[in-house]
């Protein structure tokens, strides 16, 4: 209590110090004055009494001075006194503090921002309840699919049959055209069972969810999102109880979901959902046996539950299915639980780390070169500090100055360097690739705050002590004697700064060879041939209602009207409809079983990604035809043979060594399949899949109208035709150009449908080129920052030797040197820096790029190229910031040098 | 009250507390004074010492100060016993008590 009381009181003192000064100061002459007068009175004559006086108090000073310790903070007090002090030192020497706070601000602010979005991709929990009890289901198929999501009844089954979980939430993501609010358009929706929203906690912020009663009557119930109430109902309340039209159905507004809800998380910014409906499982789900893995599965695990009884449990399921399934199809059924959070970032995880390293990298550097500079700056100051040893100065003062120095220039580094976060931040919540999750969420937050000020202060001591160490080891009195034993002295500390700039070139080295390995893998993305020639080529996407097209006839009939008149606008060279186009990253996986084919044990199962094509699509794509031929007109008539194409690599895959054109298939996974035999007719070329880094999987083509023919006679008729359709053109000039008069002609068919998509190949194309150029763009610019602060830190050492070195540099030159042979002996010291550092860089990037591996495409992580280009930049860099320094040594006149000195 | 300097504070603080309670409110200069005489001239105080101890007293709660006017009619600060003060007489007293009552025993002539 008493120390609380003294601590405050101190603390109060701080603010008016003038005031106290002024009470001790009468407080004192009272007190003389007193004695004074007692000693007149008892005698003493008046010259001695006040001598006396002044004795018998003491020394005045020294007591006010106690006074004053005993006043206030001593502490802060002196901290104000050095802070003030080191001030007025930067503003002295602007250029080494603009370049000291400007090299920690970049390495401050670098790791803050990046420090950032890893905190809101990776380290922070879900938005949802509990988020680390909440695990993802999963199911697959042995030798055949990786477990991925489960087949509808499987939902169904979990959720019932389970003994681990709370509950158990299902979703599946669908398209709706909406219509009754604005311009028709395509919007993203999820289906999702009754259970999932409460068991993630999320509360709509009008409005209620829907029960589970609504679920299994299939009510015409919505959930819209945030930015769809703003957007369509200018985010009036009234919206809950509107009516919209999903795939020209009515169904009813019943809530609004609060801005931050976000589900499913997946990947981008573009799969944000608009809405959320009743998942109301249609009599076909409920019975689709035919492993349809794709409805994803959530669960809350019961208090206590481990994930390994998690997984026993769903195994325990899974394995009670698989004994529905008739043994002689050699089906087995695998199974995996995972938590939500690992699943949910697992695939930014690489990247993350890897700009997290980069920047702690230039951190690492920018601290190195904050401490180069603080020890030239040290040195150059030795006489100062020799003087003021000399005049009586504490060593002990020295250093602390010089510590408070360096904390203050990291104190303003670091506040710089948050400005910077936050303008980084703002970027890179617009440029951050798709590929990461939760990318709505990025911001400086208090823990990345945290961080950097911790960096800070780390930094301020780290730099501050070195210098501080070095400024004061030498023979201070000796540094006074002018110049005496010039550059002899200083040998120490210009090897400890030589040591320093080595390990900020082989820094800045390992940050190169990284950015070589990006810049040649998106290189070599660059030059992969997509398999069909995007120029020229418009696209679009269609999906026609059930609703109102509730017939094969009617779909048939609408697609060959469509194709029909688009074919005949002016500009339009070729036009096809297919239901996937490649790139986009879909594979539409299906199983087929070529004629005479025997399994092998332990791989029974063949799939490729399945298009069906109508009209020109592969003159369109512009892909080319290896042997046989292209689909004609005729392969649309309802008698004629099932054909189909394959690519090159499903026809080395599965017809090794033999001409694939003529033989026979049938779709379908089992052996012993009744399916009709499907003959191929043509082989064409490999289009990628997804990305153009990705690796080549194989395709089939068929034609549209046989896709219902390839099933088993007596089920045809119950197969849905499909309704979601690619519309690829080939166009004479600019394909944007377009636009208008496709769409107008779409509408002109159906006015009310929905067209998306709309852009041309090179753009599709392009879109998944975004991830891998925004790595490359990204960690290119953190090695050009490690470059620049590396050359920087030679520059210094360089240009701070030569300085010093002036006498001896006109020694030599007075005794026969020429200026040539100086120019090159400071080259050649910047070149054994450069070299040491290349070379201590390379041993470090051979141990550490194989952490970038599943980063890189078609380059490996010791790619000679990527490392000798980057020992070539830094090398010439670095004898390029050399130059000015070895100049400026062989400007030196030998005769005023001399003088001076 | 571990080394020195400490007691030595810690009597200091405990002659000005003591002295507040037997004299009433006094300035700085009467309190020295007193010490000076009370101790029969045996303590020689630097006068100013007195300063910063009454500012610690005064930032623990124990004493307050106030200006006022000397009986020579001089301005002059006077300070004055808190009721916090009082009971920390009566503490450090019982101490010191105790620490002299120990001290006595170790100087005992049987020892």
């Amino acid at each position: 209590m008493d120390w609380f009381c003294e601590l405050l009181s101190r603390c109060s003192a701080l603010f008016h110090r003038r005031g106290l000064d002024l009470d001790l100061e009468e407080e004192v002459r009272t007190h003389i004055d007193f004695a004074v007068e007692e000693n007149l009175k008892r005698g003493i004559p008046a010259a001695e009494a006040r001598t006396e006086a002044l004795r018998r108090f003491g020394g005045l000073t020294q007591t006010k001075e106690e006074y004053r310790m005993q006043r206030g903070l001593p502490f802060v007090e002196t901290l104000g006194r050095d802070v003030r002090y080191a001030l007025r030192q930067f503003r002295r020497s602007p250029g080494f503090t603009l370049t000291a706070v400007l090299t920690l601000a970049i390495g401050i602010g670098g790791l803050t921002a990046v420090w950032s979005v890893v905190e809101a991709v990776l380290l922070r929990p879900l938005p949802f309840d509990a988020p680390d009890r909440l695990v993802r289901l999963h199911e697959g198929v042995e030798h055949m699919l990786e477990p991925a999501d489960l087949p509808a009844p499987d939902v169904i089954r979990f959720a019932r049959d389970n003994q681990t979980f709370t509950q158990v939430g299902g979703y599946i993501s669908a398209g709706f055209e909406v219509s009754g609010a604005g311009k028709p358009f395509q919007a993203k929706a999820e289906r999702i069972t009754a259970a999932l929203l409460p068991m993630l906690g999320a509360q709509p912020m009008a409005g209620r969810v829907f029960t589970q009663q609504e679920d299994e009557n299939a009510a015409p119930v919505a959930l819209i999102g945030y930015a769809l109430w703003r957007e369509r109902f200018q985010a009036n309340p009234k919206a809950i109880g509107a009516t919209i039209d999903l795939d020209r159905r009515p169904y009813t507004i019943i809530g609004v979901m609060p801005r931050t809800f976000e589900f499913p998380l997946d990947a981008g910014r573009l799969s944000q959902r608009d809405m959320w409906v009743p998942m109301s499982f249609t009599q076909d789900e409920k019975q689709d046996e035919t492993d349809d893995f794709q409805y994803g599965a959530i669960a809350r695990l019961k208090p206590g539950v481990t994930l390994a009884q998690a997984r026993s449990d769903v195994s325990r399921m899974v394995a009670a299915i698989e004994a529905l399934i008739p043994p002689q199809d050699g089906i087995h059924l695998t199974s995996d639980v995972r938590f939500l959070q690992e699943e949910t970032i697992h695939s930014a995880r690489p990247l993350l780390t890897t700009l997290l390293a980069a920047a702690g990298l230039i951190l690492l550097i920018a601290c190195v070169n904050l401490a180069n500079l603080l020890l030239v700056r040290a040195a150059g100051r030795r006489r100062e500090l020799g003087v003021r040893v000399a005049l009586g100065a504490a060593r002990k003062t020295i250093l602390r100055q010089l510590f408070t120095e360096s904390l203050v220039l990291s104190a303003v580094g670091g506040a710089l360097g948050l400005a910077l976060a936050a303008l980084l931040v703002r970027m890179a919540a617009v440029a951050l690739p798709d590929s990461l999750p939760r990318l709505g969420e990025i911001a400086v937050r208090l823990p990345a705050l945290l961080v950097a000020l911790g960096l800070t202060a780390l930094t301020g001591i780290l730099c501050g002590w070195a210098p501080a160490v070095a400024g004061i080891r030498p023979d201070l009195i000796g540094s006074l004697r002018e110049g005496a034993q010039g550059a002899g002295q200083s040998r120490r500390q210009q090897r400890m700064r030589g040591t320093l700039a080595t390990v900020e070139v082989s820094l800045a080295m390992v940050l190169l060879v990284g950015s070589g390995l990006f810049l040649r893998s998106f290189q070599n993305m660059l030059s992969t041939d997509p398999g069909f020639e995007p120029q020229h080529v418009l696209t679009a996407s269609i999906t026609l209602p059930e609703h109102d097209y509730v017939s094969a006839q009617k779909v048939d009939g609408f697609s060959r009207d469509l194709l029909q008149q688009l074919g005949t606008l002016p500009q339009v060279n070729s036009v096809g409809v297919a239901t996937n186009i490649p790139v986009i990253g879909i594979n539409s996986d299906r199983n087929f079983v070529p004629e005479g084919y025997s399994p092998r044990s332990g791989q029974n199962w063949l799939s490729v990604s399945n298009y069906f094509v109508f009209g020109d699509y592969f003159r369109a794509m512009r892909i080319p035809l290896v042997e046989g031929r292209y689909f004609t007109p005729d392969d649309d008539r309802p008698d004629a043979p099932l054909v189909a194409i394959v690519s090159q690599t499903a026809a080395r895959q599965h017809w090794p060594g033999v001409d694939a054109v003529g033989r026979k298939f049938r779709m379908g996974g089992a052996p012993k399949s009744t399916r009709p035999l499907i003959m191929v007719v043509g082989v064409v070329g490999d289009v990628r899949q997804g990305a153009l880094d990705q690796a080549v999987y194989p395709q089939m083509y068929e034609p549209l109208q046989q896709s219902r023919r390839q099933w088993e006679t007596e089920v045809q008729l119950q197969i849905p035709p499909y309704r979601s359709f690619h519309i690829v053109l080939s166009t004479a000039s600019s394909p944007m150009a377009l636009q208008a008069t496709v769409e107008k002609t779409i509408h002109h068919l159906d006015p009310l449908l929905a067209v998306s998509d709309m852009q041309s190949m090179e753009e599709v194309v392009s879109a998944t080129e975004i991830s891998r150029r925004f790595n490359t763009w990204i960690v290119t610019a953190f090695a050009a920052i490690a470059l620049a602060l590396s050359l920087l830190g030679i520059y210094g050492v360089l240009a701070y030797s030569v300085s010093e070195r002036g006498r001896e540099i006109a020694i030599r030159m007075a005794l026969g040197s020429t200026r040539q042979k100086v120019l090159l002996r400071t080259l050649r010291e910047a070149l054994t820096l450069a070299g040491v550092g290349i070379s201590v860089g390379v041993v470090a990037a051979i141990g550490l790029t194989r952490f970038l591996s599943s980063l890189l495409y078609n380059v490996k992580p010791l790619d000679a190229r990527a490392i000798l280009g980057a020992a070539i930049v830094l090398g010439f860099c670095a004898m390029t910031a050399a130059l000015i320094p070895a100049r400026k040594a062989a400007s030196v006149d030998p005769m005023r040098a001399l003088r001076t000195e | 009250m571990g080394d020195k300097s400490d007691v030595l504070q810690g009597t200091l603080d405990l002659m000005v507390l003591k002295t507040l309670e037997s004299m009433g409110p006094l300035h700085g200069y009467g309190i020295a004074r007193r010490i000076e005489q009370v101790s029969g001239n045996a303590l020689t105080l630097n006068q100013g010492t007195i300063y910063p101890a009454l500012l610690r007293l005064e930032q623990r709660g124990w004493i307050k100060s106030a200006w006022g006017v000397s009986e020579s009619n001089r301005r002059a600060k006077f300070y004055s016993l808190s009721p916090r003060g009082h009971r920390q007489i009566e503490e450090e007293t019982e101490n010191w008590e105790r620490t002299a009552a120990t001290m006595a025993r170790f100087l005992a002539p049987s020892s």
